[in-house]
C-alpha cells in the first residue's frame, strides 16, 4: 500500500500566450518515512511536481493521493521549504518559526507553542540567534530556520524545494547530515520528497531517485533504487561500487556530454583574439 | 558559603562596572563622530542659507523698494514670533494661533483622507478587480487642481471652513491611495506562498504578512500626502479666509506688509519640513530591509 501516489498526472498552465504544459504522464508511488528526490535539468518542470504534491498546483489529468486522500489544497500535513528560504523579512528567526507553528497548532496553549518553536531552533542550532531577523544571518543560516519551520508543523510529508541550491558546498554538505538528523530524530517517519539537481546530494539523501526528462512537457526518465545503508557516512559512501554505479548512471542520464573532446579545443579564432 | 555569595557579588559587580565603562566610552566616541558629522552637515545648511540671503540682500537693494530687506524682514518676524498667541478679536490673531488653526485643519484633512484612503488602497492592491474598477477614476481625479473643488465643497458644506477641510481631504488622499495600492499589489509571490502553505488565516494574513510588507510603502503615501495637505491648505485658506496661516498670508498682502508675507513663507516651509522629517523618521522605523 502506497502512502503518496501520483497517479498519470499532467499538469498545463493556461495563459494568454497559450497553454504550456511541463509535466505528463507522471507517475510514482513513495511509501512512508522514504526519501525520494527528484532530479532532472532547470526548467524540466520538477518544481512543478513538488507544488502539485504541496497542493500548490493542480494537476489538470491524474490526482495526488496522499494517504488515501487525494490532494486538493495545502495542508499542515506536508511542510515545505522553498527554494529561496522564503523567510518573512519584518518577523525575527523566532517569530517566522512560531508564527508557522501558531497558525497550524491553532488549539495548543501560547506556552505550549514556544516551546515548540525552542526545541526545533535548538535542534538546528539557531537558539542563540533567535531574536535577529533574516537579514542579519548568513544563507545556511536562513535556510536551517527554512528547515526547522517546516519540521515544526510536524508534517508527515516534507518537500523541499532546491532546499541546498543556493549554498556554498561546505554549508551544503553540514545541512545534508542536519536534516538527516532531524529525520532520525523524528523516527524516520517523516517522508521527504525533494528536487534537486545535485547527483550527490541525491544519491547521500535518498532512497530513491526519480529522473526526469528535459522539458517541456517532461515525463519520468527512470526511477533509480539507492540501496546504501544507512546511516550513511559522506566520506565512505563515495568508495561503496553501489555509490560509484548509481552516480554513473545517473551521470550518463543526465549529463550527455561528459568529457571534454578535441572539438572542444578547436576554438583557434577565439583562442588567438584572447592571446593578441 | 556566604563569604562566597559575597566575593561572587563583588565579582559580579566589578565585571558589570567595567563592562558598563567600557561601552560609555563606546557611546561616547559614536556621540562624538555624530556630533561631528551633524555640525559639518550644518555648516553646508548655514553657507546654503547664507547665499539666499545675500541674494536677498542684493535684489531688495537694487530694486526699488519692492522687496524688503533681510535684516527688516527679520525684524517683523521677530515681532511675530515673540508673542504669537496674543487675540485682539477676529482680524488680529498672534501667528502661532493662525498657525494652529492651520494645522488642526490639515490633520482633520489629511486623517479623514487616509481613512478613505488606506482602505480603498488596501483594496485596489488585493483585488484586481477592485484595481480595474477605481484605477480610472484615480487617473481622472487625482490631477485635479485643489481650487477646482473648492466650489463643490462650498455647495455641499455650506461652509468655507469645512470646504477647505474637503479640497484637503480629496487632494491629500491619492498618494496614500496609490502607495497603499502599489505595496499591497507589489507583495511577491514567495510571501503569499508561505501563507498558503503554512495556512495562515486571514487575520493572520493580514497583520503578519501583507500590512508589514506594504507599511513602508503606505507611510511613504502618507508621508506624500501629508506634503499636499500642507501645500493645499495656504490656497485653500486664502480663498475661505477668517483664520489660519493662508489667511494670515493674504490679510498681510492686502495690508501690504511683505515682511510679514515673507516671515509666513519661512514658517510654512519651517513646518512643511518639520511634517515630512516626522514621517520619513517613521518610513525608516518600519522599512524591514530584505
Amino acid at each position: 500500500m502506497s502512502y503518496l501516489k501520483i497517479e498519470n498526472m499532467e499538469i498545463t498552465f493556461n495563459s494568454l500566450k497559450g497553454n504550456f504544459t511541463a509535466v505528463k504522464n507522471i507517475a510514482f508511488e513513495i511509501k512512508k518515512g522514504e526519501i525520494v528526490s527528484v532530479i532532472g535539468h532547470s526548467g524540466c518542470g520538477k518544481s512543478t511536481i513538488l507544488n502539485a504534491i504541496a497542493g500548490m498546483v493542480f494537476p489538470s489529468k491524474g490526482k495526488v493521493v496522499l494517504n488515501g486522500n487525494e490532494v486538493t489544497g495545502p495542508g499542515p500535513d506536508r511542510g515545505i521549504v522553498f527554494q529561496n528560504y522564503s523567510l518573512l523579512p519584518w518577523l525575527t528567526v523566532y517569530q517566522n518559526i512560531y508564527e508557522a507553528v501558531d497558525a497550524v497548532f491553532t488549539k495548543k496553549s501560547r506556552e505550549d507553542k514556544d516551546e515548540l518553536t525552542e526545541k526545533y531552533l535548538k535542534m538546528v542550532n539557531l537558539w542563540e540567534h533567535r531574536k535577529k531577523h533574516p537579514k542579519e544571518i548568513s544563507g545556511g543560516m536562513k535556510q536551517r530556520v527554512a528547515i526547522a519551520r517546516a519540521f515544526a508543523i510536524d508534517p508527515e510529508v516534507l518537500l523541499l524545494d532546491e532546499p541546498f541550491g543556493a549554498l556554498d558546498a561546505l554549508t551544503k554538505a553540514s545541512l545534508h547530515i542536519e536534516l538527516l538528523k532531524l529525520w532520525n530524530l523524528t523516527h524516520r517517519s517523516k517522508t521527504i520528497v525533494m528536487v534537486t539537481h545535485d547527483i550527490e546530494e541525491a544519491i547521500f539523501l535518498s532512497d530513491r531517485i526519480v529522473v526526469m526528462n528535459n522539458g517541456p512537457a517532461a515525463t519520468i526518465r527512470e526511477i533509480e533504487e539507492v540501496h546504501l545503508p544507512r546511516p550513511r557516512n559522506k566520506k565512505d559512501i563515495v568508495n561503496l561500487e553501489e555509490y560509484k554505479t548509481i552516480r554513473e548512471r545517473l551521470l550518463s542520464l543526465l549529463v550527455e556530454k561528459v568529457e571534454v573532446d578535441k572539438s572542444d579545443f578547436y576554438k583557434g579564432e577565439v583562442a588567438q583574439t584572447v592571446i593578441g | 558559603m556566604k563569604r562566597a555569595i559575597a566575593i561572587t557579588a563583588s565579582f559580579t559587580r566589578d565585571l558589570l562596572r567595567r563592562n558598563e565603562d567600557f561601552s560609555y566610552s563606546e557611546s561616547f566616541i559614536a556621540i562624538t563622530r555624530k556630533i561631528a558629522h551633524a555640525l559639518k552637515n550644518a555648516s553646508f545648511s548655514l553657507l546654503g542659507f547664507f547665499i539666499l540671503i545675500a541674494i536677498w540682500y542684493v535684489v531688495s537693494r537694487t530694486t526699488s523698494g519692492g522687496l524688503p530687506t533681510p535684516v527688516a524682514t527679520f525684524r517683523v518676524f521677530w515681532e511675530l514670533v515673540k508673542d504669537p498667541f496674543y487675540d485682539y478679536g477676529p482680524n488680529d490673531k498672534g501667528i502661532g494661533l493662525q498657525l494652529g488653526s492651520s494645522l488642526i485643519r490639515v490633520s482633520s484633512g489629511f486623517l479623514l483622507g487616509s481613512v478613505v484612503a488606506i482602505p480603498v488602497g488596501l483594496l485596489m492592491g488585493a483585488n484586481a478587480f477592485c484595481r480595474k474598477v477605481f484605477h480610472p477614476i484615480v487617473q481622472i481625479l487625482k490631477p485635479v487642481s485643489p481650487l477646482a473643488w473648492f466650489p463643490i465643497g462650498l455647495v455641499a458644506f455650506e461652509s468655507a471652513s469645512k470646504a477647505t477641510i474637503f479640497i484637503i481631504v480629496i487632494t491629500s488622499l491619492w498618494p496614500t491611495l496609490i502607495n497603499t495600492a502599489f505595496g499591497v499589489a507589489s507583495l511577491p509571490e514567495d510571501h503569499k506562498n508561505v501563507a498558503r502553505a503554512f495556512g495562515f488565516s486571514k487575520w493572520k494574513y493580514l497583520t503578519k504578512v501583507l500590512l508589514p510588507f506594504s507599511l513602508p510603502h503606505i507611510i511613504t503615501g502618507l508621508r506624500l500626502s501629508v506634503g499636499v495637505a500642507w501645500l493645499v491648505i495656504v490656497a485653500g485658506e486664502m480663498l475661505s479666509g477668517g483664520m489660519g496661516i493662508g489667511f494670515f498670508v493674504w490679510d498681510s498682502w492686502n495690508a501690504l506688509s511683505l515682511e510679514k508675507v515673507i516671515s509666513a513663507i519661512l514658517i510654512i516651509g519651517f513646518v512643511g519640513l518639520l511634517l515630512d522629517k516626522g514621517f520619513s523618521f517613521l518610513e525608516k522605523k518600519v522599512t524591514w530591509g530584505s
